[in-house]
C-alpha cells in the first residue's frame, strides 16, 4: 500500500504539470501568431528580436489598407450567417418530422443525408464551376456561397437537431395537438423553446464550419463574394516580408471563432461524430 | 391531409436539396469522365465542349491509370492521411488520459488544447509554413541557430570540446521542397486535429466504468496494464470513429496542400483534380470518380456504425 500512496503523491504533481506543458505547446502557434501581430513587419522577421521589440498596433489599424480586411470579413459574416439561417429553416422542420413522426425510412434517410457529406468535394469541382459560371451565371456571388455552405452543413445540422429533438418527450407535442395547435405552432411555441439550447449550439457550430470552410469558398469565388479563407489563401507566400501584418489579419480572422468554439466543445463531439460518441 | 403527409412534406425541402446537390454535379462528373473534353484544344475545337459525340469510353480512366502523377498523388494522399491518423490517435489517447483527471486549471488546459481545432485551415497553413517552419525567418531557423550556438559554446569546454568540435553545423530543413512539404502538411494538420481526437476520447472516457478500474487497482494491476486492458478496449469504438471521420476529411485535404506546396509537386488527389481541371476535364473527372470510390470505402464502414447507434 505504501508504494501506491507514494506513487500517487508523485503523480499528483507530475501529471498535471505534463498536461499543462502539453497544452501550452499546443497553444503556442496561436500565441505566436497573436504575439507577432504586435510587431512591425521589420521586427517580425528578425529572429534575434524574439521577445525584445516595441509592441505596436499599427498592423491592426492598417488591415483595411493592407488587405481590404473588412470587405472579406463582411463577406464571411454575411455568407456564414445566412447559410446558417437557411440551414436551420430547412433543417428544423425536417428534424422535427423525423424525430416525432418517424417512418420506416427515417433512419435510412438520415444515413443517406450523411453520405452526401462524405463525397469528396474535388470530384465535382469542374461540374460546379461549369454549372455556376457557364449555365447559371451565379459564380462568385454571395447567393452561391450561401447555398453551397448551407448544403454542405445541412446533414450535420439535421443530424444534431434530430438528436436534440429526440430527447423531448413525445407527450408534450401530443398534448399540443390535443389543444388544437397547428404544426407551425408546435414548432414555434413548443419545440423551439424546449430545444432552445440545442438549436442555438447547432447554429453556433454550423456558423463555425461555414466560417472555416476552405474549398468551395476558395474555388467558387474571385473577388465579389470572397471570404477570409480566400484572403489568407491569396497571401500564402509573403516570403517573410509581411509577417507582422499577416499575423494581424490572421488573428482577426480566427480570434472570434476560437472564442465561439470554446463555448461549444461538447456540441462539437456530437456534431462531428453524428451522435455516435456519447 | 392524412397523418403521414405533413411530416413527409416537412422533410421534402431538405431531401430534395440534398438530392440535387448530390446527383447533379456527380452525374456530370460521371458523364465528363467518359468523353473527350479538353478546354484548350486548338487542334480539335470540337473537344472543347461536352458532347456525346466525343465519347471515349474508359479512355480517360486508362489515361489516368497510366499517369505517373496519379499514382504519386494516390500514394501521397495515403501517406499524408495515415501519418496524420497515427499521430493524432496516439497523441489524442495520451492527452485525453492526461486531462481526464481533475487538477488545478483543468478548464484552462482544455480550452488551450481545443483551440487549434477552430483555426481556419488557410490560416493554419500560412502560419506554420511561414512563421514556424521557414528555415530563415521562422522559428525553425531560430531553433536550429540556437542549437548551433549551444554546440559552439560547448566546443570551448576543456575535455568534451574535442568531442563537440567533431559535430557539424546544423542546417534548418526547408519545408517547401517536394520531399519535405508532405511533412509540413502532416505537422500542421495533426496539430489541428489532435484536439478533435482528444475531445472525443475525453467524452468517451467519462463514460468509462470506474468501479472496474478500482477493482483492478485492488487486484494490483498497474496503471499501464489498466490502460491497455480496460481503457483501450473501451475506446475501441471512438478510435474507429476518429479514424474514419479523419480519413474522410483528410482525403479531401486541399487548402493546406495548395498553400504549402503550390507548384512544388507535392500533390494529393484533390490537388491533382484541380490541376487537371484547368484543361483536361475528362481526366479530372475520371480522377474524381476514383476519389469518390476511395472515400466510399471508408464511408460505408462509418455509416454502418453511425446507423447502428442511431435509434438508441
Amino acid at each position: 500500500m505504501a508504494i501506491v500512496a507514494r506513487s500517487s503523491k508523485f503523480s499528483r504533481i507530475m501529471w498535471p504539470t505534463v498536461a499543462w506543458i502539453v497544452a501550452l505547446i499546443f497553444f503556442f502557434p496561436i500565441f505566436w501568431m497573436v504575439f507577432t501581430s504586435f510587431k512591425t513587419d521589420a521586427d517580425a522577421v528578425k529572429p534575434e528580436f524574439l521577445f525584445s521589440f516595441k509592441p505596436t498596433l499599427e498592423n491592426y489599424f492598417n488591415m483595411t489598407e493592407n488587405y481590404d480586411y473588412w470587405r472579406f470579413a463582411a463577406n464571411s459574416v454575411i455568407t456564414s450567417s445566412f447559410a446558417t439561417i437557411l440551414a436551420l429553416v430547412v433543417g428544423v422542420p425536417a428534424a422535427y418530422a423525423m424525430a416525432f413522426n418517424p417512418s420506416r425510412h427515417t433512419k435510412d434517410i438520415l444515413v443517406w443525408m450523411l453520405s452526401t457529406k462524405m463525397l469528396p468535394a474535388a470530384a465535382v469541382l469542374y461540374p460546379m464551376t461549369f454549372l455556376t459560371k457557364n449555365m447559371l451565371g451565379i459564380y462568385d456571388t454571395h447567393f452561391l456561397v450561401i447555398v453551397v455552405l448551407c448544403l454542405i452543413n445541412l446533414p450535420i445540422v439535421i443530424w444534431m437537431l434530430f438528436t436534440y429533438f429526440k430527447e423531448i418527450p413525445k407527450e408534450i407535442i401530443e398534448a399540443g395537438k390535443m389543444d388544437g395547435v397547428d404544426t407551425w405552432g408546435e414548432i414555434k411555441d413548443i419545440l423551439i423553446p424546449l430545444a432552445w439550447g440545442g438549436v442555438a449550439s447547432t447554429a453556433l457550430l454550423c456558423f463555425i464550419f461555414c466560417w472555416n470552410e476552405a474549398y468551395w469558398t476558395v474555388r467558387l469565388t474571385t473577388t465579389e463574394a470572397a471570404t477570409l479563407s480566400k484572403l489568407i489563401e491569396g497571401n500564402r507566400a509573403p516570403e517573410g516580408l509581411f509577417f507582422g501584418r499577416l499575423s494581424a489579419v490572421s488573428t482577426a480572422a480566427v480570434g472570434p471563432i476560437i472564442v465561439l468554439g470554446w463555448f461549444c466543445q461538447k456540441q462539437l463531439v456530437q456534431g462531428l461524430t453524428f451522435g455516435a460518441v456519447k | 391531409m392524412s397523418k403521414r403527409t405533413l411530416p413527409r412534406l416537412l422533410q421534402t425541402p431538405a431531401v430534395i436539396l440534398l438530392l440535387v446537390w448530390m446527383i447533379v454535379p456527380l452525374s456530370m462528373t460521371l458523364f465528363f469522365s467518359f468523353i473527350r473534353y479538353v478546354l484548350n484544344s486548338a487542334r480539335r475545337p470540337e473537344w472543347t465542349a461536352p458532347s456525346f459525340d466525343n465519347w471515349r469510353g474508359f479512355g480517360n480512366y486508362e489515361y489516368v491509370l497510366n499517369n505517373k502523377d496519379f499514382w504519386f498523388a494516390v500514394q501521397n494522399s495515403m501517406f499524408i492521411v495515415v501519418s496524420i491518423l497515427v499521430i493524432t490517435v496516439i497523441l489524442g489517447l495520451g492527452i485525453a488520459v492526461l486531462v481526464n483527471r481533475t487538477f488545478p486549471g483543468r478548464g484552462i488546459v482544455r480550452v488551450l488544447l481545443i483551440s487549434p481545432f477552430f483555426v481556419m485551415p488557410a490560416v493554419n497553413a500560412v502560419l506554420w509554413i511561414n512563421m514556424i517552419l521557414d528555415p530563415v525567418l521562422g522559428l525553425n531557423g531560430v531553433a536550429v541557430g540556437g542549437i548551433n550556438n549551444i554546440v559552439d559554446g560547448l566546443r570551448d569546454w576543456p575535455v568534451l570540446g574535442g568531442f563537440f568540435s567533431l559535430w557539424p553545423q546544423f542546417e534548418p530543413i526547408s519545408f517547401r521542397a517536394t520531399q519535405t512539404s508532405p511533412y509540413a502538411v502532416i505537422m500542421m494538420v495533426a496539430w489541428q486535429w489532435t484536439p478533435f481526437a482528444v475531445l472525443i476520447f475525453m467524452t468517451s472516457l467519462q463514460s468509462e466504468d470506474e468501479s472496474q478500474k478500482e477493482a483492478a487497482t485492488l487486484d494490483g494491476a498497474s496503471a499501464w496494464s489498466q490502460f491497455i486492458n480496460l481503457t483501450v478496449p473501451h475506446l475501441a469504438r471512438p478510435i474507429a470513429i476518429v479514424v474514419m471521420i479523419q480519413s474522410i476529411f483528410h482525403l479531401s485535404l486541399y487548402a493546406e496542400i495548395e498553400i504549402v506546396s503550390r507548384g512544388n509537386g507535392n500533390k494529393n488527389l484533390p490537388y491533382l483534380i484541380g490541376e487537371f481541371s484547368s484543361n483536361n476535364i475528362g481526366a479530372a473527372s475520371a480522377t474524381g470518380i476514383f476519389a469518390v470510390i476511395l472515400a466510399n470505402i471508408v464511408a460505408i464502414f462509418l455509416l454502418r456504425m453511425v446507423g447502428k447507434s442511431l435509434m438508441d
